[in-house]
């Protein structure tokens, strides 16, 4: 259903999205892991924040991960009493789905970003109920501080195959580690 | 001396004579050279005449040849005429067939981005479903809240019946039928923790395939509003140009 390069094409906007779109501050560090599942030995943050970026024969969920402890608050929010971590990390995975959703409007047209809402991580053990044609699952290390994680689940009703062109710029800002 | 004046006489006779004739053969002559040029001049102008009539019939000829030509083109510039005449006949249906088209074609444009316009309005309805699932999604909260505070309560009478048990054994023989009681709630707050439990993977289940629904609705709203926009833009620009092109 969805083909090598597409699942590359899409693992690779996504960590140019992190990078360009997950550090708090510009310039800081953005580390990240795929995995290949989320279990006991990789768990996922109990908080997540998800989104869904629709076209004609696909949809892509975007769920990103996160705790809601000291050093992620600290990182994201720092001193600002104006504004929760929720909201704050809602807006950054706004920031990080949207980036992905103008890179793949060169290959699909016709594509829609939904609204970010939170549910609790427990929700994407579940995800099978969709019936996705692939699924990944990224843990990140942002600014050396704050853990994330995110889950990619692509449910496509057609063949999907596209190569991505992405501009090499922010290639150096992070590492790939694959399994 | 006689004989040589005659002989001088004759001599003189003889020598007028000859004077006389040369005079006479001179004078005719003069005339004779007259008469000749007379005829030359005769003969040059009657060909000078010849010339000129020659000439002035081929000029004649030309003026027929040349009139000749120009009837013949009156008579092709009067065929073209004609068939301009037809052509822009013809050239006249088919402008007036190509302005009812226009008209039709404008019409069409015009209802095109009219219903495309109209159409953006569906977002209302993708809103109002996204306003359904914010309420389904803070049922199910409620429900997730109400599914703890039971597995608490569960939690609570599993403690309590343990309790009971032990204060049963405490009771000995007396406390045999109060044991069977407590054993039996803690089997049915083993159970209640378990369907507690189950419950709350079934809220989960659903968060997850309702938040994605009716995300996917949402997002497929807007993937169709700006397409309609797109087709409203493309629809009022055709609109404008056949506006330009009747102007």
């Amino acid at each position: 259903m969805i083909t090598d390069q597409a699942r590359h094409s899409i693992a690779e906007i996504f960590c140019h999205a992190a990078r360009a779109r997950l550090p708090a501050t510009a310039g800081d560090s953005c580390e990240i892991t795929a995995v290949p599942r989320w279990d006991d030995q990789h768990p996922a943050a109990p908080h997540a924040m998800v989104l869904t970026i629709s076209s004609i024969a696909f949809r892509l969920l975007f769920v990103l991960h996160f705790n809601k402890d000291d050093a992620t608050r600290a990182y994201y929010v720092g001193g600002d009493t104006t504004r929760s971590l929720s909201e704050t990390l809602m807006e950054f995975a706004n920031l990080c789905c949207g980036y992905m959703n103008q890179q793949l409007v060169n290959y699909f047209p016709d594509l829609g970003m939904s609204t970010p809402y939170e549910l609790n991580s427990a929700c994407v053990g579940y995800l099978d109920e969709l019936h996705p044609a692939h699924v990944w699952a990224y843990e990140l290390l942002i600014g050396g501080t704050a853990r994330l994680g995110v889950t990619l689940c692509l449910c496509a009703q057609a063949p999907l195959d596209f190569r991505a062109d992405l501009s090499t710029a922010d290639e150096s800002e992070g590492e790939l580690e694959l399994f | 001396m006689e004989w040589v004046v005659l002989e001088s006489y004759l001599l003189a006779a003889c020598v007028g004579g000859i004077v006389a004739a040369f005079a006479t053969a001179w004078f005719y002559r003069g005339k004779l050279g007259a008469v000749v040029n007379a005829r030359q001049s005769d003969e040059l102008a009657r060909q000078v005449l010849a010339k000129e009539l020659d000439a002035a019939h081929e000029r004649v000829e030309q003026a027929d040849s040349e009139h000749a030509e120009l009837e013949s083109m009156l008579a092709d510039l009067r065929a073209q005429a004609g068939q301009y005449a037809q052509d822009r006949d013809a050239l006249q249906a088919s402008l007036d067939e190509a302005n009812t088209r226009h008209a039709e074609w404008l019409q069409h444009a015009t209802e095109i981005a009219e219903e495309a316009a109209r159409l953006k309005t569906l977002s209302v309805t993708f809103e109002r479903w996204h306003e359904q699932m914010i309420s389904l999604m803070s049922q199910n909260r409620d429900m997730h809240k109400k599914n703890q505070e039971l597995s608490a309560i569960v939690q609570h009478v599993l403690i309590v019946s343990l309790n009971a048990s032990i204060e049963a054994a405490r009771a000995g023989s007396a406390g045999r039928g109060f044991s069977i009681v407590a054993s039996e709630v803690r089997s049915l707050a083993s159970r209640s923790q378990d369907l507690s439990k189950s419950y709350r993977e079934s809220l989960h289940r659903n968060d997850l395939t309702t938040a994605a629904t009716f995300q996917d609705i949402q997002a497929g709203g807007k993937m169709i509003t700006a397409t309609l926009g797109g087709v409203e833009v493309l629809a009022t620009r055709f609109q404008s140009r056949l506006e330009q092109a009747a102007a």
